[in-house]
């Protein structure tokens, strides 16, 4: 029994974090409908951009966050403009957007391996090698503060979207680009802000996996395939859906780790995007996909 | 003339596409129902797309109360008062009742107005009262149009165009949308209406447009544009208008 909720608690915690991973993606689709193949790439960026804060200034990657967060979606605002703006009114919008992402996606490992080799790196500050106790349950610190600091960013983020202003702008643009620039909403200006929203969430996950993973460049075709079954899983564009499924998800692989074995791990989020694309496209909370 | 709207002789298109207008024109006289008709793919979509601001005017002149509204962005143009409901769409479905009102009034600055005036439209659709806190799309298709045109009453408008309001509805449920209409209409809003019923659009009307293939052939008292045998017997079947 014990075994059972330590499993399981480790599984929510590690869920937690591929849920802030994959909400920054799913934002983006929602919004702009771009399978942002770069975004694992992103968060790598700000996981190099926390490491070489605690290294350099020995800063907490938890205080350096939302740094981070600001830092990747100042990049995001960038790229926006330079790769996706003036390609909105294409046709063949969401078909290009895979390609334009997975080579920004290639820049990025290239650029980072550039800058900073190709080494297996780790922040290390002290709770990331501690644990609380609770009987015979331990929680190691790092993955549990990780967990909690994700599930409140996304809350906030929840918040945002059914309550303010923008929020509801950019939900209108989600369901409804056209009806949404006829009631006013500058939609163009949701895109950007949506995108900056999405990337500085890649720049927060960045901070939390830069002590709860270890990292190097190109990590990011690993997290590729997870993050697209969690989001897939959840229905493209649904935030709960992703914080859904990336619990669900971290929650079976983390048995799966432990009764069967690690490397049947990681395949359970492989088998499920499979499974889930044959059994339900549209994933737990997302549309069916419309027969244009 | 004491028109309120005035379109000349625009040429617009999608993108960088042919002219899908050329030649379109249109008078709109305040307080009025106008009622654009004409067959499938005349461009009766594209002309309320180019006068609320989604396509760009190539050439021509759309005038509102003296101004020209040419160039200015979809939001910019709700401000001055138009107001456009497009062909199916126009809501957000994954959005409740109440929160597709908000999103209406999402030019209005002041919060506390907003919340007022979308408790006056559920005092008078009784029917959005109870729905207000269903999604929109899970509502039948005439509760969905009259939650669509109910939004636009919000901002107070101007001028309401209509693109097939009727669409898809049962009979009855059409007459429903053109009761609502004459309600607006009765309020002092400028009503503009494509309807693919001719007879029954124009009817109800005060103004007539004949459009076909981009071009405006005929606009005129709705009374005329019945009359006109030429009319009949192209857009209403050859039916005596009653
Ligand atoms: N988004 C678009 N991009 C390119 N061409 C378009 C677009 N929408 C419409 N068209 C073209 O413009 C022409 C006029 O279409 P429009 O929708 O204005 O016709 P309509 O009179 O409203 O017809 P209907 O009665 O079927 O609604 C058609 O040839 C159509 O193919
Ligand atoms: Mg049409």
């Amino acid at each position: 029994m014990a075994d059972i909720l330590q499993i399981l608690i480790l599984g929510l915690a590690l869920g937690g974090v591929i849920a802030l991973m994959g909400s920054g993606l799913s934002l983006v689709f929602g919004v702009m409908r771009i399978v942002n193949l770069a975004h694992p790439s992103l968060i790598i960026g700000g996981a190099y951009v926390t490491y070489w804060a605690f290294k350099m200034t020995g800063v907490d990657p938890i205080v350096m966050l939302p740094v981070a967060s600001l830092i990747m979606a100042a990049i995001g605002v960038l790229l926006y403009r330079l790769m996706f703006e003036r390609e909105t009114k294409s046709a063949k919008y969401s078909e290009m957007t895979v390609l334009l992402t997975f080579a920004l996606a290639m820049m990025v490992e290239g650029l980072l391996g550039g800058l900073f080799t190709n080494t297996q790196r780790v922040v290390s500050p002290d709770y990331a090698t501690d644990a609380f106790f609770v009987g015979d349950i331990f929680i190691p610190k790092g993955q549990l503060y990780a967990g909690i600091v994700s599930l409140t960013i996304i809350t906030a983020l929840s918040l945002f979207l059914k309550y303010s202003r923008l929020g509801y702008a950019i939900r209108a643009t989600t369901q409804n680009r056209e009806a949404a620039e006829l009631l006013g909403v500058n939609v163009n200006f949701i895109c950007i802000l949506a995108f900056a929203i999405g990337i500085g969430l890649a720049g927060a996950a960045g901070s939390l996996v830069s002590f709860v993973f270890s990292f190097f460049p190109a990590k990011h075709w690993e997290w590729v395939a997870m993050l697209m079954s969690v989001v897939v899983l959840g229905g493209m564009g649904s935030i709960l859906g992703t914080v859904v499924a990336a619990l669900m998800l971290s929650v079976i692989a983390a048995f799966v780790g432990t009764w069967i074995g690690a490397t049947w791990s990681t395949l359970t989020f492989f088998l499920a995007l499979f499974l889930i694309l044959l059994v339900r496209p549209q994933g737990l909370f997302g549309e069916k996909p419309e027969m244009a | 003339m004491s028109e309120l709207l005035q379109v000349t002789n625009i040429t617009a298109g999608y993108g960088d596409g042919p002219a899908i207008l050329d030649g379109a024109h249109l008078t709109v006289e305040p307080g009025k129902v106008h009622c654009i008709i004409g067959p499938n793919g005349a461009g009766k979509s594209t002309l309320m797309k180019a006068i609320c601001g989604m396509l760009t005017i190539r050439k021509g002149d759309v005038i509102f109360k003296g101004k020209r509204l040419n160039g200015m962005r979809p939001d910019q143009i709700l401000r001055e008062g138009i107001c456009f409901v497009p062909q199916e769409r126009a809501l957000f479905p994954k959005m409740t009742v109440r929160e597709n009102l908000r999103m209406g009034g999402f030019i209005l600055d002041d919060k506390k107005e907003l919340e007022r005036r979308i408790e006056g439209i559920l005092e008078r659709f009784p029917i959005l009262r109870e729905r207000a806190d269903q999604h929109a799309g899970t509502m039948s298709g005439g509760q969905q149009q009259t939650l669509a045109m109910a939004r636009t009453l919000i901002i107070k408008p101007t001028i309401v165009m209509l693109d097939e309001p009727s669409l898809g509805l049962a009979p009855k449920i059409v007459q429903e949308m053109f009761d609502i209409m004459k309600m607006m209409s009765a309020e002092g809003v400028t009503v503009l209406l494509v309807e693919q019923n001719a007879l029954m659009g124009l009817k109800n009307s005060d103004w007539g447009v004949v459009l076909d293939l981009g071009r405006t052939l005929f606009e005129g008292p709705a009374a005329d544009v019945l009359a006109d045998p030429r009319i009949q017997e192209l857009y209403l079947g050859g039916k005596k208008a009653a």
